[in-house]
């Protein structure tokens, strides 16, 4: 009788593992803060699978115009964007909530800031992405 | 299409086995699905900036030929050549990479240093200055424009490759486990069902043999 080693499920358990491992490659290992990231000549953080994510000056000192000092100290980037597959919302995570103050500031609306955790919708990551390519980044999660 | 079914053994174990490949089979097309509605976003959004670059460049340009030509008849094409020939471009483009939902774009920069300040050398006036200038916006658009229509490239292909995948989930993997995880449950209640068929009989069997010692 042949015995099923259980291989395809290694196959879906390897691709599944694969697949969310290509998808949040970039995510950076640490992240800097905006006043860290002024300072140097090339701003940029180190990625979790060794290579580099550039930032575009022009977008780092968009954000400088609409924050304080305070705020340049203490906001981390890249702003990390998380796709949920079950809800389809996006989420942002946030301790301090300047991401929210940025981004009711490129919608120019109110952004809902709850239990350290920023709501938006798909429509309005269009217009979020226009603005911030270099300085948001997605995480895919389950 | 008809969904084939693969049936290695029919057995509980086999059949919890494709329950559970079966739930990671829904998970990865939930994220598939979610990277493909993302990156399709992403590739909207670019041919938009690339739509309305390509208008800003053409008009850019006809703006710098005009001044070019307005140039060329005060000064003069030697004038002009001689100019050309002693002019320095000096432009530099970083050129690195991001990541959007694990696809690589590059990305360029022009970067601005003194050297991109109009001339004042004698003998030039401001139609030379206007052009340069007006020639360097061109550059620079240029440069972006590069940069999107690159990245227009890159995610369309994307797009491509994780469409195919999501397809072959969604029409040949999923059914293909739901119909064999359905023909093997029907099996087992057939199998069950005869089971409780077999020992009625085997009792009624043992019912008549007690009857007739009797």
């Amino acid at each position: 009788m042949r015995i099923d080693s259980g291989k395809p499920d290694r196959t879906f358990e390897n691709h599944l593992q694969g697949d969310l491992k290509t998808l949040n490659a970039h995510l950076p290992r640490r992240r800097k803060t905006l006043s860290e990231l002024l300072e140097e000549k090339r701003p940029h953080v180190e990625c979790g699978d060794g290579s580099t994510h550039y930032f575009k000056k022009k977008e780092l000192e968009y954000l400088t115009e609409i924050l304080n000092n305070d705020d340049q100290q203490m906001l981390l980037l890249p702003i990390i964007i998380e796709v949920e597959s079950d809800e389809g919302n996006l989420k942002v995570r946030s301790k301090t909530g300047i991401e929210a103050k940025i981004f009711s500031q490129i919608l120019d609306m109110p952004i809902a800031f709850k239990l350290d955790m920023i709501t938006i919708f798909r429509p309005q990551l269009a217009v979020l992405r226009k603005v911030l390519k270099t300085t948001t980044q997605y995480a895919f999660t389950i | 299409m008809t969904t084939k079914i693969q049936v290695t053994r029919p057995t509980k174990i086999e059949l919890a086995r494709l329950k559970r490949r079966m739930k990671l089979a829904t998970r990865i097309q939930k994220i598939v699905k979610d990277r493909l509605s993302i990156l399709i976003m992403e590739f909207l959004q670019t041919v938009r900036e690339c739509t309305i670059l390509k208008e800003k460049l053409l008009a850019d340009f006809r703006e710098a030929y005009k001044a070019l030509s307005v140039t060329t008849g005060y000064h003069g094409y030697a004038f002009l050549e001689k100019e050309l020939l002693a002019s320095e471009m000096a432009l530099e483009i970083s050129s690195y990479t991001r990541n959007v939902a694990g696809v690589r774009i590059p990305v360029f920069e022009t970067e601005d240093n003194g050297a991109s300040s109009p001339r004042n050398t004698p003998g030039t006036s401001s139609l030379t200055d206007n052009s340069t200038r007006l020639s360097r916006e061109c550059l620079k658009n240029a440069v972006e424009l590069a940069e999107l229509q690159n990245s227009l490239e890159l995610l369309g292909t994307e797009i491509n490759k994780v469409k195919r995948i999501n397809n072959a989930l969604e029409y040949i993997v999923i059914p293909g486990l739901d119909a064999t995880i359905k023909y093997l449950a029907m099996k087992f209640e057939e199998r069950d069902r005869e089971e409780v068929a077999r020992l009625k009989y085997v009792k009624l069997l043992i019912e008549q043999r007690e009857a007739y010692a009797y």
